[in-house]
């Protein structure tokens, strides 16, 4: 039913759907010139975000009393631009959000398949474990990985990415139920198509999009998460800096100097709100029962 | 749907119906600190917050003094029989605050309760020069130590605790550390774990008697939240005050400052490796630190610099010496003819428990940087610091001590290779740090610390930072002067008039 | 459905194992805490002595059996700070928890709950585009950031709350909402999107095919086929938020388990970690199957009896 044309044609239809979705379209085109920004800054400035000017700090934006133009968003407490800083935080913070989602998403996505296509003792193993993932506290677990590892970007990735698996897992093995049950599956195997085969072709590409809903609101969570984290003095180490970390170390001068929170806090809000918009017109898109009610 | 809405007006009415906390008993003084206690029996902990709160409740047989001198307490008189022997006198009549009476006999049950197995308690290497309590009489014991101990009676003064024997035998150890009964200024009066330790003035108190008849004790881990209860009058003495907030604080026309012991930070080096087992290497580090500046930017010039490793506010610190002065380009040649003329790569550790801590080590590593060395920073939370300092693990690491006013106390701690020989060891610095703790002529005694400081400077196995007084936010409402040994000893407190 | 109660418990009990099994060998990679527990200059022997008193010098298989066997006993061990029994330290903060997490949820359902309704029967008006930008809003604020606002606002500058401690209901207020409000943002969400899915159903276009009163319609039809999924995200999170809030319990000095726990971690006291972790997985397990339990009273066609 939902092979090879079959399936572009969907994907066809859902980029369609999603274009008629003015959220969506705000959405996208703002992660997109968010991430562009992001990518394409150094073409532009070649601040250094770590050069310190202990005399300057703590200067105001340039439209403030006191603010100049060379630091067109003030510097922080060690005199450094906000600007450059919130700039290559965007790489470190959207590149921890995505890559740990991609590691969670990955994870859960093999083992969901795995889980819900052989079944039997491998399944109820697999949901066991993911049973116990569950309860387990999973604020005091990434802390307490991240105490007994340390704070690298790599061991942020894989702690917050293995500790999120459980929600795809469940998510994909659903849906496998429901699709190998499904005529083209049964035809494949009748004809003797090897499990990898049909997995790989048949079933992976229709548990995609719940997941990919799933997966990009996460993204945004994680990025608050890195936040909260670095507030415990665990987050991504410094000296690059994070929007999160940015926010979490400005919180002191909160009464004297308020663009050291509130402009990363700004560019963590617009990605979310961004990340956010997308995700629900992708799932409007995604999830036809959605796109029959009346308005 | 019209349920939610109830609910939610009678929500936002009970709301509304609470006022602020209604104005304050004038009797009453909170503390608030970063940390609630891990426990009251001060035997059992070496956490400074938690300390704070035992001494209100505990006594030692002494007062210690800022100069590292001690004046009567719980003794009213003390002889030196010889070089290795005090006889000490109780003042007549005090009492736990059970009703037990404090005689040799409780002092002797203290000393060994405090050195012995069962306990593990944190002080007892503090007073392990000591060889026992003798009981005379009722009010007279001797104490003696196994070689001439400088700074004995300070050491008494700061850790020797009193505690009943009676109620301890009883309770044990463990329901002790929940409800103690002391001899301090304020008995325990209940300890809500999490939110509060409530104590009354103890009426039958040896001593002065303190002013307010209540005192309570609060922890708020977050610095924002405890000035905010400060600004807003739920708090009398705050603590764990950074710099950079003096002048809010002190422009909210509510509270003033007041300063008490240091955090005397300093960048440790590990000298059996390279590159800094070559002292030019060590110099230079030490040339290439803006320490002034640092302290301008995020002190508000408050912190004092230092010399050499013996706080310029403590004993025996050699006056003549100059901080290290900023020159750059010195330390490029110091490095240079060390060969090291394009610098090298280095990893500097640090906790990030410590206050302000941050800053530092990036305004640090900003100055290596332009001296050419490149340094790759390891913040460690409190366990991991620790453990891989004493696995000597560290290269560069930003630790601090108390800028106590007993030089012994971290000298020998810190310095000598019997105590800890991860990163540096001298013989010379040996022999001088024995010399330091058997002299008791004062003026003797100063020379040969002063030696210490000297040649530790020369030789920088550190590099020399600053200390930092810890700062304390007071309520107009309340007078209190921080004292320079850091716990907070609330029976010196006055309302303001 | 007693059978279903009983596969429930057993549930619990490899789900506790599990845990255990896990935190045991992950705490016990960490480091040493005995270094930890002497001073600075203590000697070589005192630290073996003491490593042999706590047990350390056992292989981890042996320790992990003794620790189970005790478990088993109720004797979760004794906290190497506090020097008291694990649990009673949990038990001690465990109200102040449960008390700060049932306020943050009431208050983000009560408010939630008819916000994402109106939202999703009026789709596309201004109130539906207002709530959920404000709900996206909420969900990208960080816990800390808005308790550290909160504060300044209503306690300092305003005067209306205390800044931190519990004890008075006054006292709840600004951490409760803290919390709340990124609940509420999720919830309002939630509600919205379920209440559409329902509202697109065959059962409900009939109803309004029929010519029922709007609101008969949502009421009973469509808001309670919307509340088993809300029903289950509000216990999980519920579960969650017990050792989840250690942000908000340090912005506010609230004296939870998350901050116990998470102070505990830092000074590697192994028994109350574990025992905590423990703890807080079987609560989040009962929870969930107390919401399930739930699941029957709302919904009377849901049965657990053998079957499928």
């Amino acid at each position: 039913m939902l092979e090879g044309a079959e399936s572009l044609r969907l994907w066809g239809e859902t980029l369609r759907a999603l274009g008629r979705s003015p959220g969506a379209v705000i959405g996208g085109g703002l992660l997109l010139a968010i991430l562009a920004t992001s990518l394409l800054f150094p073409w532009f400035t070649a601040a250094d975000p770590l050069a310190q000017d202990l005399l300057a700090r703590l200067t105001p934006p340039c439209w403030q009393e006191g603010g100049s133009l060379a630091h067109p968003l003030g510097t922080d407490n060690l005199g450094r631009d906000v600007l450059v800083r919130i700039l290559h935080g965007s790489r470190v913070s959207l590149f921890v959000g995505f890559a740990a989602v991609l590691v969670a998403c990955g994870s859960g996505i093999l083992l969901g398949l795995l889980s819900g296509y052989y079944g039997g003792r491998l399944d109820s193993l697999i949901m066991r474990v993911a049973d116990v993932f569950m309860a387990y506290p999973f604020m005091l677990l990434t802390i307490s990985v991240i105490a007994v590892l340390g704070n690298s970007i790599l061991n942020l990735i894989l702690v917050l990415g293995l500790s999120d698996w459980v929600t795809y897992a469940r998510t994909v093995r659903g849906s496998v139920l429901s699709i190998k049950e499904k005529e083209f599956v049964t035809a494949a195997r009748s004809v003797g198509t090897p499990n990898r085969v049909i997995l790989r072709r048949h079933i992976f590409p229709n548990v995609l999009s719940p997941v990919l809903v799933l997966g990009t609101v996460r993204v945004a969570n994680i990025i608050i998460w890195e936040s909260g984290l670095s507030f415990l003095g665990m987050g991504v180490p410094p000296p690059m800096p994070t929007w999160g970390r940015m926010l979490a170390e400005g919180r002191v001068y909160i009464t004297d100097a308020w663009w050291l929170v509130t402009l990363p806090g700004l560019a963590i809000m617009l990605t979310i709100l961004a990340i956010n918009l997308l995700g629900d017109g992708l799932r409007d898109a995604l999830d036809p029962r959605l796109r029959n009610i009346p308005r | 749907m019209r349920k939610t809405a109830i609910i939610l007006a009678v929500l936002w009415a009970a709301a509304l119906a609470v006022q602020p906390a209604a104005a304050k008993d004038p009797d009453t003084l909170v503390v608030v600190q970063e940390a609630e206690p891990v426990g009251l029996d001060i035997m059992q902990s070496s956490i400074q917050t938690t300390m704070s709160v035992g001494y209100n409740l505990h006594d030692t047989i002494l007062k210690p003094q800022e100069d590292a001198t001690v004046k009567p307490g719980l003794v009213e008189k003390w002889e030196k029989l010889n070089d290795l022997t005090w006889k000490f006198t109780l003042v007549k009549g005090a009492t736990f605050h059970n009703g037990e009476p404090i005689d040799a006999a409780a002092v002797k049950f203290s000393f060994e309760r405090l050195m012995g197995d069962a306990l593990k308690s944190p002080h007892r290497g503090k007073l392990n020069l000591f060889k026992g309590v003798e009981v005379i009489d009722e009010r007279t014991f001797t104490m003696s130590t196994s070689e001439p101990y400088a700074p004995g009676l300070y050491m008494l003064a700061q850790y020797l605790f009193i505690v009943p024997p009676k109620y301890v035998q009883q309770v044990g150890d463990a329901e002790y550390n929940l409800k103690p009964v002391g001899c301090g200024p304020y008995r325990l009066e209940r300890w809500v774990k999490g939110q509060e330790v409530v104590m009354t003035a103890y009426e039958k108190y040896y001593g002065p008697k303190p002013a307010y008849k209540r005192l309570i004790f609060r922890g708020v881990p977050e610095e924002a939240s405890r000035i905010a209860a400060l600004l807003t009058g739920e708090a009398d003495v705050v603590s764990g005050i950074p710099m950079h907030q003096r002048p809010k604080i002190l422009a909210s026309g509510k509270a003033y400052l007041t300063d008490q012991m240091g955090s005397m930070n300093y960048l440790g080096l590990n000298t059996y490796e390279k590159p800094f087992n070559d002292v030019r290497v060590r110099q230079a580090v030490n040339h290439g630190v803006n320490r002034e500046l640092i302290n301008q930017a995020l002190f508000q010039g408050k912190a004092i610099l230092c010399r050499g490793p013996i706080s310029p506010r403590t004993f025996g610190a050699d006056p003549t010496l100059k901080p290290y002065p900023y020159d750059p380009e010195k330390a490029k040649k110091l490095l240079a003819e060390a060969g090291y003329p394009n610098g090298f790569e280095a990893r500097l550790a640090y906790g990030t428990y410590m206050p302000q801590i941050q800053e530092q080590a990036e305004a640090i590593a900003a100055d290596l940087g332009k001296i050419g060395i490149r340094v790759k920073l390891e913040p460690y939370e409190r366990a991991v610091m620790w453990e891989r300092y004493k696995n000597r693990q560290h290269q560069m690491f930003i630790y601090f001590w108390d800028d106590a006013p007993e030089p012994d106390r971290y000298m020998y701690s810190l310095f000598h290779s019997k105590s800890r020989d991860y990163y540096y060891k001298n013989e010379t610095v040996d022999r001088l740090l024995e010399k330091g703790r058997t002299t008791l002529d004062p003026a003797e005694r100063a020379k040969v610390y002063h030696q210490i400081d000297r040649f530790l400077y020369e030789d920088a196995p550190w590099v020399y930072l600053y200390v930092i007084p810890e700062v304390y936010a007071v309520s107009n409402a309340v007078e209190y002067k921080g004292l320079r040994d850091g716990y907070l000893i609330m029976s010196t407190a006055r309302p303001r008039k | 459905m007693a059978r279903y109660i009983l596969k429930r418990l057993w549930h619990t009990v490899y789900v506790a194992v599990g845990i255990s099994l896990i935190s045991f060998f992950f705490i016990h990679l960490s480091g040493d805490p005995v270094l930890l527990m002497l001073p600075p200059d203590a000697s070589k022997e005192e630290v073996e002595t003491l490593r042999e008193q706590l047990g350390f010098n056992d292989p981890l298989a042996v320790q992990y059996l003794r620790f189970a066997g005790h478990a088993l006993r109720g004797d979760l061990g004794v906290s190497l700070v506090h020097r008291v029994p694990a649990l009673d330290l949990i038990f001690e903060r465990l109200p102040a928890s449960l008390e700060l997490a049932g306020a943050a949820m009431l208050f983000a359902l009560a408010v939630a709950v008819p916000l994402g309704i109106l939202a999703a029967v009026r789709r596309g008006s201004l109130l539906d585009l207002g709530s959920m930008l404000a709900a996206l809003f909420g969900l990208s604020m960080p816990h800390f950031w808005l308790g550290i606002m909160l504060v300044l606002l209503f306690s300092v500058h305003l005067g209306w709350f205390p800044t931190s401690g519990r004890g008075s209901f006054a006292q709840l207020v600004l951490p409760a909402l803290a919390l709340g409000l990124s609940l509420l943002a999720m919830f309002a969400r939630l509600t919205r999107s379920v209440m559409l899915e329902v509202l697109g159903q065959d059962y409900v276009r009939t109803a309004r095919a029929k010519g029922l009163r709007e609101r008969l319609v949502i009421g009973k039809h469509a808001l309670k086929n919307a509340l088993i999924p809300l029903v289950t995200v509000a216990g999980m999170q519920f579960g969650f938020l017990i050792g989840g809030t250690v942000i908000i319990e340090t912005v506010f000095a609230w004296p939870g388990v998350g901050r116990l726990v998470v102070q505990a971690i830092f000074s590697r006291d192994y028994p109350l970690v574990q025992a905590a972790v423990l703890v807080l997985a079987v609560l989040f397990v009962l929870i969930n199957l107390l919401v399930d339990l739930l699941y029957v009273l709302l919904d009377p066609q849901i049965s657990y009896g053998g079957g499928s």
